[in-house]
């Protein structure tokens, strides 16, 4: 029997074979007796030696379109039965996966962490105060004695005629400070409380981080420098911040800080009412009548204090318009943080 | 405050543009916004001459009118109104024009006939509620100018004043830090009024009986003015400034206020008994009518004006009723005193009565200089606008002279503070632009005389502010190379705050923030049996109280989310809470906590399985599951639920018999009308004992190489036996090997059980850190195990 005939002949049977195959492994099995290293086609190759030298090379080419016919054939082969297993054993992957709860933690102590992860960075330390506080603390200790003015700018919740709610966090100033040596380098977050009646613009209650920092030459443009790395670190690499000149009876000189709305970089836009700039707060050198209250001196030592609020920037932030949406605990708002 | 631009413009030269100026005095510390202010009508209101009126084909009260506005062809325009005619000014609204949001004009037909434009009554304009007939304007006002450029509105400076800045609370005030941030010079007109007639002195006197609060009263006495309407100047200001204009003496009185900042006050001199001014704190019970038609209680502190009967006003506050000025008024008296700030405030704020003069006398106003000033520019204005003859002299009754402070700063301290190297000669420019006159200067400091209008500068701290806020608060730089000392001690709090939250996310919970004023009810209604802390002037009844539990305010949580059909409500808080404590400084004890509470299933809905609802078991899950993270151990439980009606079951959280939280679940019936779908269960803890109970470093324990081997046991006990006594049991019997006790399963009502016995089984995991352990040793065990059960608590094997 010639090659060429042998070939046609294992041609036949593979194509037979085919027809009676059902499964992978029935088609695992026909390659392997077919194309494999002691398979059918690789005997024809063998015999290849025996041929004379003028038809070698035409008994090469059948061969060679040989194998790639059975190479293709079986893999179509393989491709339609892989595809039929896979309708038999179908599962629906697209099935939800298991309903676990996402915990969510409120937005605003998420502000209050990433702000104080930042000072933590800028070498402060955490220190917290009452929130019931003294008169003494609260107000006078910060330079604003009985019958100031100024103690109008804070309505305050009496518990009785010497303690309120703290309507500020800066009472936690002169309660470290009367516990510390100087250098001191804190910022002191939590409640305060102001008697506003409730609106959508106004709560009983926000949120306030202070920051103090008293040594031997602390300036004005350390403050500068501290606040404008910490509102780079906070708003993104392009905020930029301004003063202007303020008045807190416990720090002279004293300003509003504005940062560049971080919505619209400075150009206007609802966020910042169309002024390119956002109050965040507040902050000055501290008042030597402070230092003297806690019995530093202010010969001594100088420092700068700020205060900030995080209610508000938090709503700018995630651009709500009613305050009070903070303190309803609706969980249809706390879980989207 | 209003600051009127035409009216700054008499002290000092505006020619830069007003938003820089308005930028200039912000960055200085006066807030400054533009607004415009007076009747101003919508853009597009131009004056048209009405050129023909002839009468509406179709109907009878419409006329077809042919306005010129100025533009190269007249306008047609139907009009309705019956007082149009040939050749009268009016407000023409031409097309496009909105005069309300909702109405703008628009080309249209009326009967037939075109009509491009409207001419326009006075309301349709919002100047009056006039509609009896289109407006009709002066002739000479021109065709085709906007009608705005006619009216009086004015541009106005909002000036938001901080409490340390009387000074700036008038025009002129205000000039002067323009003037100062400009470099222009500051121009106060004179104040001369011509004297005419006797000598005041001979006819009225002042007695000051209350000289530490009122160091100085000044009085002129005008005779024979005539009470009118003032003239337009004076209203437009008036106006302007948003007063509204009384007469001219009331006027004039309010017009050097706001130009001087120093108020003053108007008498009728003929209803001042006995024709004097005594000065006096009020008697107990005494009351007196003010002029805003109030009988008000006075008490020992408020100052009095009074004559020689009664009092005549509330010193620095307000008039009273019966000696203003009125329509038959012929000589005033004018008053212009200076009150203690201290003084007045108590007054104001005992009355309740807050005015433009009270709000300037309780930051300070300026005894020395402004307070005569004012007094003779007012004089000088009654005699303009309202006639009359000014006595000859002042009274002036200044017991005490208060003097100017004279204040050094040393250059190397404005340095130090500010980081900026200004020159002295700077210095001395920026104070003299201010008013304060240069007493010595050297290398090293510069020593000033502060006028007694700036009652904020007593300190060298205070000049070096004003000297940073005219040269510029930004042109500080902040220091890029920050250098500082750190501090030695590192809060350990807030990083453990977060771990606990951490571990609240991962069950599943969503951090809440409540209000910590809640009602008394509520308060009293606490966990811990806390006595709560209750305010003196609260927002309402709903909020008198500071919470003394997380619980409570969850639970308020918890309604809210009810009420708007929320499912699974799992909850959590960190905060303070609030207990009455004498001990303490602040007359109260805060406790850092933490609250939870649930309402929901263990998982949402799901194909694989069905949800269960979390229960009392779910929560003390998370308790224990708390305590491992933080590596605490001996906690116990004690059964409390009986000390409280609401609880189904509540417990104690203990550590060496201190209770450190509270665990439990709500009786089903206490939300029935919340139509709730799970119990509602809760947890309190404290936060500032579990900070202090937590293991600082958790240490590694051995891990076994070898394998462990699990054992179950079934008995039958008495339903009355707890599982923790059994499994102590079994632990106390277990060998070193015994590594973990798992109750896997509970069966109360089997068919096997008696109705007093239940079934429980345990899983038990034995393992060895040395070697494999072999079966029969484990048998061994659990052979003790069983006897010591069996032995003990007449357990059965099932």
């Amino acid at each position: 029997m010639t090659l060429f005939k042998e070939i046609n002949n294992v041609r036949d049977q593979f194509n037979a074979d085919l027809e009676r195959i059902s499964d992978l492994k029935n088609c695992e099995e026909l390659k392997n007796r077919y194309l494999g290293r002691k398979g059918f086609v690789s005997k024809l190759f063998s015999g290849i030696g025996s041929v004379n030298p003028e038809e070698r090379k035409d008994v090469g080419s059948a061969l060679n379109s040989l194998k790639e016919e059975l190479q293709n054939k079986i893999l179509s082969a393989m491709n339609n039965l892989s595809g039929k297993t896979e309708q038999s054993r179908y599962r629906d992957y697209t099935l939800p996966g298991f309903p676990l709860f996402k915990g969510t933690r409120h937005p605003l102590t998420q502000a209050i962490d990433e702000m104080l992860s930042i000072f933590s960075r800028l070498g402060f330390d955490i220190a917290y105060g009452p929130e019931i506080e003294t008169d003494w603390f609260n107000f006078s200790s910060l330079n604003l004695p009985e019958n100031h003015p100024a103690r109008d700018m804070q309505d305050t919740f009496y518990v009785d005629d010497k303690i309120m709610l703290r309507t500020h966090t800066s009472p936690v100033q002169t309660r470290y400070m009367t516990q510390h040596k100087p250098p001191v380098r804190i910022v002191a977050p939590g409640r305060v409380y102001r008697n506003e009646a409730i609106s959508s613009r106004s709560y009983c209650m926000f949120h306030q981080i202070e920051g103090l920092y008293v040594d031997k030459n602390v300036s004005f443009a350390d403050l500068r420098g501290t606040l404008e790395l910490f509102c780079k670190m906070y708003f993104g690499p392009n905020a930029r911040i301004k003063f202007r000149t303020s008045f807190f009876p416990f720090t002279e000189p004293s300003a509003e800080v504005d940062v560049s709305c971080f919505l619209c970089s400075g150009k206007g836009c609802r966020v910042c009412k169309y002024t390119g700039w956002l109050e965040i707060m507040g902050c000055g050198m501290v008042d030597p009548n402070v230092f003297k209250a806690v019995g530093y001196d202010p010969e001594e030592v100088t420092g700068y204090a700020f205060g900030l609020g995080v209610d508000r920037s938090v709503m700018q932030k995630l651009d709500i318009h009613d305050i009070r949406i903070l303190f309803d605990n609706d969980i249809d708002f706390l879980e989207q943080f | 405050m209003k600051i009127v631009l035409d009216w700054l413009k008499d002290y000092v030269d505006i020619d830069r543009p007003l938003e820089e100026i308005c930028d200039l005095l912000t960055e200085a510390g006066l807030e400054c916004q533009i607004i415009k202010s007076g009747p101003a009508v919508p853009e597009g209101i131009v004056i048209g001459e009405i050129l023909s009126v002839q009468p509406h084909p179709d109907a009878d009260k419409l006329s077809v009118c042919l306005v010129n506005v100025g533009l190269d062809e007249s306008l047609q325009i139907v009009c309705g109104a019956p007082n149009v005619a040939q050749g009268q000014k009016v407000p023409v609204a031409t097309v496009g024009t909105a005069l309300t949001p909702e109405f703008t004009i628009k080309k249209a037909k009326l009967r037939g006939v075109a009509s491009n434009g409207m001419i326009c009554a006075e309301d349709e304009l919002g100047l009056s509620d006039d509609h009896s007939g289109i407006m009709i304007l002066d002739p000479s006002y021109e065709i085709g100018k906007d009608l705005n450029s006619y009216l009086n509105s004015q541009i106005v400076l909002d000036i938001d004043l901080t409490a340390n800045r009387p000074d700036c609370m008038s025009h002129i005030g205000v000039a002067r830090e323009v003037a100062a941030l400009t470099g222009k010079t500051l121009h106060i007109p004179e104040a001369r009024p011509k004297e005419k007639g006797p000598e005041i002195h001979s006819m009225t006197n002042v007695n000051i009986l209350a000289p530490d609060g009122c160091p100085r009263y000044t009085a002129r006495l005008i005779k024979n003015v005539k009470i009118g309407p003032s003239p337009k100047w004076l209203k437009d200001r008036i106006e302007a400034i948003g007063l509204r204009p009384v007469n001219n003496v009331v006027d004039a009185s309010n017009y050097v206020l706001h130009e001087t900042g120093h108020p003053l006050h108007t008498f009728d001199f003929d209803e001042l008994a006995g024709q004097k001014i005594v000065v006096r704190y009020a008697g107990e019970k005494e009351t007196f009518e003010t002029l805003d038609h109030k009988v008000r209680d006075l008490s020992k502190d408020i100052l009095l004006i009074c004559d020689a009967e009664k009092p005549v006003a509330l010193a620095g506050i307000m008039g009273g009723l019966h000696s203003e000025i009125s329509d038959n008024t012929v000589n005033v008296l004018i008053e212009s005193a200076y009150f203690n700030p201290v003084t007045i405030r108590k007054g104001s704020k005992q009355q309740f009565l807050s005015t433009d003069s009270s709000k300037r006398f309780e930051r300070g106003c300026d005894p020395n200089v402004n307070i005569v000033y004012a007094q003779n520019r007012l004089a000088e204005l009654i005699l303009d606008v309202a006639g009359g003859e000014l006595a000859k002299g002042m009274i002036d009754v200044y017991p005490n002279v208060i003097k100017p402070l004279k204040v050094t700063m040393r250059f190397a301290h404005l340095k130090r503070i500010t980081a900026l190297d200004i020159s002295p000669q700077i210095c001395k420019k920026i104070f003299e632009d201010l008013q304060m006159e240069v007493l010595s200067m050297s290398d090293s400091a510069i020593t000033v005389s502060v006028p007694t209008f700036r009652p904020d500068l007593e300190r060298e701290i205070d000049l070096i502010e004003e000297v940073l806020r005219i040269y510029g608060l930004n042109k500080v730089k902040g220091n890029s190379h920050l250098e500082f000392s750190i501090s030695e001690s590192f809060d350990e709090l807030n990083p453990f705050l977060n771990r606990m939250r951490e571990l609240m996310m991962g069950h599943g919970f969503h951090e809440a923030i409540s209000n910590s004023l809640i009602s008394g009810d509520m308060a009293h209604n606490n966990l811990w049996g806390y006595e709560p802390v209750s305010l003196m002037n609260p927002l309402s009844g709903e909020m008198d109280h500071l919470r003394s539990d997380l619980i409570q305010p969850l639970i308020h949580n918890l309604k809210i989310n009810a009420a708007r059909k929320r499912r699974q409500i799992r909850l959590f808080e960190m905060g303070r809470i609030m207990a009455k404590d004498l001990s303490q400084d602040t007359h109260a004890r805060e406790y850092l906590n933490l609250g939870l509470l649930t309402c929901s299933d263990l998982w949402d809905l799901h194909w694989t399985s069905a949800p269960v609802p979390a229960d009392f078991f779910y929560v003390k899950g998370i308790l224990y599951n708390i305590l491992d993270h933080l590596g605490i151990k001996g906690v116990t439980l004690k059964d409390i639920t009986a000390e409280n009606d609401s609880y189904e079951i509540l417990m104690n959280i203990l550590t060496d018999k201190k209770v450190i939280g509270k665990i439990g679940e709500f009786k089903p019936a206490l939300f029935e009308k919340l139509q709730l779908e799970y119990p509602v269960v809760i947890m309190e803890i404290n936060l500032d004992s579990l900070f202090v109970l937590k293991k600082p470093v958790i240490k590694y324990e051995q891990v076994s190489q070898f394998p462990s081997v699990m054992r179950d046991i079934s008995i039958i006990v008495d339903k009355t036996m707890n599982s923790e006594t059994l499994m102590k049991e079994i632990y106390l019997n277990g060998s070193k090997f015994l590594k973990d006790v798992v109750v896997y399963d509970q069966y109360l009502d089997d068919d096997k059980l008696t109705q007093e016995k239940k079934a429980l089984s345990f899983r038990l995991q034995f393992q060895s850190v040395e070697r494999t352990l072999k079966d029969q040793e484990i048998d061994r065990i659990m052979e003790k195990i069983f006897n010591s059960l069996i032995r003990k608590y007449g357990a059965q094997f099932r």
